[in-house]
């Protein structure tokens, strides 16, 4: 299919470019009228990501350079900001728990949804319900997600019934500063998995039968299959579930927000939190800013993955 | 003992409020003023001369249409009898409408700057008294009229309310806020439990800390290392309830959250002691679980009105609440407020705050003056106020405290005494970042077991930042 | 589960064990998904429990008294109604501006040269290193100078065009034979017929994941709707919901109620379009 696709973009990309002289007057303001209508289609989208996207990251780097409280005009400061918070203490805190966040939910949904995706891919009877099922957990609201576990994870609630027949009768999840991360972290993967699990399974679907039977006939196992047929082929798809759910990471808000208030202590409190706290708590609108471009840094790193990702992707298309 | 929750027969309360007020509107432009306080306010003679000097003026302004925005903060309570007030108001002044907006009590303050900010600040509000400094410090207030609000000279408004709290919302000789609700904190206690366990709350109520631990360490009950029952319980749930619970701890072992060259001094010795203190109750006596509690926002005594944890540092507790959680409790009666323990015994002072009705500085001058009008309107009858919102007291000293109404209230006494001998939170700008810090700190402490001193010393340190970055600009 | 090694023995035995094994397979992944969905379970049977309940910290899967009372209940509190209806004209007006704009611009991107188009594309893809968590001030200050607080178009504008749509649109479009435009241009079809009469027929199931998408990351804004609304009027149901039980009598239990009463639009929404849905994600291979 994509290579079909990819002859007809070719053939339409040589008709606008390579070969106008060729065709008679009408025939290239046809072809003209045809670009601008393309134009047309993508100027909305270009014109939206200007004022709400582009304008205000360009906004808040200049706004990172100024002290400002929105009562009197912005002044400029230089480098103020960034050096107030790399002498904040909060601030460290705050990066080191989003990196942390970013890491141990990347990690824990990649292979979580990878074993989900591998369990439903058996194929056995009623899979596809199973599957079904499981996927709820990503359209529940997210707000009631967080409400229902904050209940959940009380020292003495469900999650720690569950684990009294192995003697636990208590666990500080959500207030103890060792489990208050993870407990978050595993809250994500909970919502967050079944979304990777059906893109994995995707990926899976459109291995082709006959690379298992050729491994079958080579007397290859289930797991030296899966290394060396499944892992191989489902690597793009593997690499694209880390920098999407890293990126979904990085931008977590409600999670910390509701189920610790980024408590106990500063245990969880991550950047896009402290973003809000500074700027429409402490009025600090400058400093708001620059966590903000500090958060731009990061997601940048994962969004240069996506990009060579996208890239690749392209030319294998075409 | 039982309670009556019936908030008497308001609709014919109402009905002669709308009299009286009408003809008092008819005769002097507007000026809401009930009988009650006519008689039990400042003196009439005063009255009559500020209003019928406003009255032309009045008069002209009722003809033009006026739209005003006014902000509170929710409460079960306060806000439907703001509301009503607000009503009424405009019922009796058709050409006024108000736009009346309410948030949650702990985002009415960040609503509020993001509202100067962008110019979307309602023309008038109800300010927590401990922003009253924030809104100073970038001149977002007009000064009240006094004269309009009823009063002859800012010395007589002055001195109808709590001083204190007047001169939290006074700047430069002029006064900035009408002070309404006001209250202080007690110890509240489940007596029954007390006679669970040989004690009697009438006698043996903590009047030290000490005696807080030990009183609290005698109605704990545990079923093995679980509290079935924690004899004392602070609350954890949010940074404003740990600045309130803390406040009085701080300033009754001779501590205070700044020094006069504005440095936070929450890390002194008396700052350790006073957290050693806080943190006794669990640490020391084992009396608490500061990680088991269902308390809510809204609901900060759920634990206690649960019958979890036998006393809580509180607010006036209005009957309505105990009725929702622990309809037993109400109808026996069981609990009893009294005064928070002291260094000493019988100098127990707790934390006060309260609210003021406030003026934009942006609003135009003809609002400003309707919002006047509807101030006094509002303030005009503390009675109906106290039969809506009981027990939540004033700031006013006269028109309320010897009416039959109030004084029928359980345990008034102990109440107001709460109220007359608190300790105001502290009035500073950076009052966001220091309950954080201070959260954060607690938060530490309490649950993480982290060691005091430095737990302390960084609280400062943060606020120190905070405070250095604020006057920066 | 299939690789197991074949065992030895009979061919009758072996026959009957396959047979029930494909069934046997089942148990594992069935307890996993009960275990997933636990919390899904808790928060419907909470909801229908008594106030009480919650405070005592244990689980009856069952309730001892049903309470569906619960439910009117919750929704006089505060304005319910109101916050439901709010949230559902803000994700309507998101999921139409998603599906809209995103086929334009996946369309444009797909089939159309025009020079800069390879920018435009990695510009987009830029755009996913800027969500509104990020972009929280400037993005509200843009909000204000619109005049746009506490107004409907407030809350959706930000988020009426996400790059996820258009990639997705795009990648779809791209399978679809350039020769059927060309075709249809030939028979004189203006470019907006083509667009509806070819493009979107084959977009079906790329377009449900979208609406349903696009749908639910609306609903789920919290953060963005309570920077931008003070106004009671224009809330939207997640601010509500954490400001629940701002009156005294409420049972947290309620909180509950409005929890399963947010969660069924979605699942609805994702019911009807399940079919298309399934085949958009690539999943039509799976029995």
């Amino acid at each position: 299919m994509a290579g079909r696709s990819t002859s007809g973009e070719i053939a339409a990309g040589d008709a606008a470019y390579a070969r106008p002289a060729a065709r008679p007057f009408w025939r290239l303001h046809f072809q003209r009228r045809i670009t601008l209508w393309g134009i047309g289609f993508v100027l909305p989208t270009i014109l939206f990501f200007a004022v709400f996207k582009f304008g205000p990251m360009v906004w808040a780097i200049e706004l990172s350079f100024t002290s400002y409280d929105m009562v009197s005009m912005p002044a400029f400061v230089g480098l103020d900001n960034y050096r107030k918070l790399l002498a904040d203490p909060v601030f460290r805190e705050s990066l080191v728990n989003t990196l942390v966040y970013i890491a141990g939910s990347t990690i824990l949904i990649t292979v979580a949804s990878l074993g989900l995706a591998l369990a439903i891919n058996t194929r056995v009877p009623g899979a596809r319900y199973c599957m079904m099922a499981m996927f709820l957990t990503n359209l529940m609201p997210i707000i009631a997600v967080c409400l229902v576990w904050r209940f959940l994870l009380h020292p003495f609630g469900l999650i720690t019934q569950l684990l009294q027949p192995f003697g636990i009768d208590r666990v500080d999840w959500l207030t103890s500063q060792s489990t208050a991360m993870p407990a978050i972290i595993a809250v994500t993967a909970w919502r967050f998995a079944p979304y990777f699990m059906v893109v994995f399974l995707a990926g899976l679907l459109a291995i082709p039968k006959d690379y298992y039977e050729a491994a079958e006939i080579d007397g290859a196992g289930g797991l030296l299959r899966f290394r060396h047929v499944t892992l191989p082929l489902l690597l793009p798809t593997i690499f694209f579930v880390v920098v999407i759910s890293a990126l979904l990471s990085a931008r977590i808000f409600l999670m910390p927000y509701i189920m610790t208030g980024g408590g106990p202590g500063n245990a969880t409190r991550v950047l896009s939190m402290l973003i809000y706290e500074t700027g429409f708590s402490y009025m600090k609108m400058g400093e708001a800013a620059a966590i903000s471009v500090v958060l731009f840094a990061i997601m940048l790193v994962f969004t240069m993955l996506q990009m060579r990702l996208f890239m690749r992707g392209e030319r294998v298309h075409g | 003992m039982t309670y009556d929750l019936d908030k008497g027969t308001p609709g014919s309360r109402g009905m002669e409020e709308e009299m009286v007020s009408k003809t008092t509107s008819s005769t002097n432009g507007g000026s809401g003023v009930s009988r009650r306080s006519l008689i039990q306010g400042i003196g009439a003679a005063g009255i009559g001369a500020a209003t019928a000097s406003l009255a032309p003026r009045a008069w002209a302004q009722a003809r033009a249409p006026v739209n005003l925005s006014f902000w509170t903060f929710e409460n079960p309570q306060q806000r439907p009898w703001l509301h009503k007030r607000v009503k009424l108001f405009m019922e009796q002044n058709p050409t006024v409408k108000v736009d009346f907006q309410f948030f949650p009590f702990g985002d009415l303050g960040k609503k509020l700057s993001v509202g100067f900010a962008t110019g979307t600040a309602p023309d008038g509000f109800v300010s927590q008294d401990w922003f009253m400094p924030t809104w100073f410090a970038k001149d977002l207030l007009a000064p009240l009229d006094v004269q309009r609000l009823g009063y002859p000279s800012v010395k007589a408004f002055s001195d109808d309310f709590a001083q204190a709290f007047v001169a939290g919302a006074t700047k430069d000789g002029k006064v900035y806020g009408y002070p309404l609700w006001f209250y202080g904190f007690c110890n509240y206690l489940n007596t029954n439990q007390f006679k669970e366990v040989g004690l009697d709350a009438e006698k043996d109520w903590p009047k030290t800390w000490d005696q807080l631990g030990e009183v609290a360490k005698r109605l704990t009950v545990k079923s093995g290392e679980r509290f079935t029952r924690q004899g004392f319980k602070f609350a954890m749930h949010a940074a404003q309830w740990t600045m309130i619970q803390f406040n009085p701890i701080l300033v009754q072992h001779g501590g205070q959250w700044f020094d006069a060259s504005g440095k936070c001094t929450i890390n002194n010795a008396a700052g350790v002691k006073a957290m050693t203190v806080r943190a006794s109750i669990a640490r020391t006596y084992g009396a608490e679980d500061p990680a088991d509690s269902i308390a809510t926002a809204p609901l900060p005594q759920m634990d206690w009105l649960r019958e979890r944890a036998s006393m809580f540092f509180c607010h006036p507790i209005p009957l309505q609440a105990i009725a929702s959680q622990n309809q037993k409790m109400l109808k026996e009666g069981y609990f009893r407020p009294v005064q928070y323990p002291g260094v000493e015994p019988g100098k127990g002072i707790s934390t006060t705050y309260g609210f003021n009705l406030v003026v934009n500085a942006r609003a135009p001058k003809e609002k400003q003056e309707v919002l006047h009008d509807l101030y006094k309107f509002i303030m005009s009858d503390l009675v109906d106020a106290w039969n809506d919102t009981a027990p939540f007291t004033y700031a006013r000293k006269s028109g309320w405290t010897d009416n039959p109404e109030v004084r029928k209230f359980p345990n008034i006494d102990e109440i107001i005494k709460a109220t007359n001998q608190g300790v105001y939170l502290p009035r500073t700008i950076v009052y966001n970042e220091l309950a954080d810090a201070v959260h954060r700190g607690v938060q530490r402490i309490m649950l993480n077991r982290a060691d005091i001193k430095p737990t302390l010393d960084e609280i400062a340190a943060e606020v120190d930042r905070a405070t250095e970055a604020s006057k920066r600009g | 589960m299939t690789v197991l090694a074949e065992p030895p023995g009979g061919r009758t035995l072996r026959g009957h064990f396959n047979h029930y094994r494909r069934w046997l397979g089942l148990v594992p992944l069935l307890v996993l998904t009960v275990a997933f969905i636990l919390p899904i379970l808790w928060m419907t049977t909470t909801s229908f429990q008594a106030g009480e309940k919650m405070f005592q910290l244990t689980t009856d899967w069952i309730p001892a008294e049903w309470h569906p009372e619960n439910y009117p209940n919750a929704l006089s509190r505060a304005a319910f109604p109101t916050f439901f209806l709010n949230s559902t004209v803000v994700s309507v007006i998101v999921m139409v501006g998603n599906v809209v704009f995103c086929t334009l611009a996946g369309y444009g991107l797909a089939k159309f040269r025009f020079p800069g188009d390879r920018w435009v594309l990695l510009a987009i893809l830029c755009t996913l290193m800027l969500p509104l968590e990020v972009t929280l001030v400037p993005t509200f200050l843009v909000v204000y100078k619109f005049g746009w607080l506490n107004t409907y178009q407030g809350i959706a504008g930000p988020l009426v065009i996400e790059a996820f749509g258009i990639f997705l649109m795009r990648q779809s479009i791209l399978s679809i034979p350039s020769d059927y435009i060309e075709a249809a241009r030939i028979d004189g079809a203006g470019e907006l017929r083509i667009l509806w009469k070819i493009i979107v027929p084959q977009c079906r199931p790329a377009l449900a994941v979208l609406a349903v998408f696009a749908f639910r990351d609306s609903w789920d804004q919290f953060l963005w709707p309570l920077t931008v609304i003070s106004v009671n009027e224009y809330r939207t149901f997640p601010l509500g919901l954490v400001a629940f039980g701002e009156d005294y009598g409420t049972p947290p239990t309620e909180q509950m109620s409005i929890a399963v009463l947010a969660t069924i639009p979605v699942f609805l929404l994702f019911a009807v379009l399940q079919r298309w849905v399934n085949r958009g994600f690539g999943l039509s291979g799976l029995k």
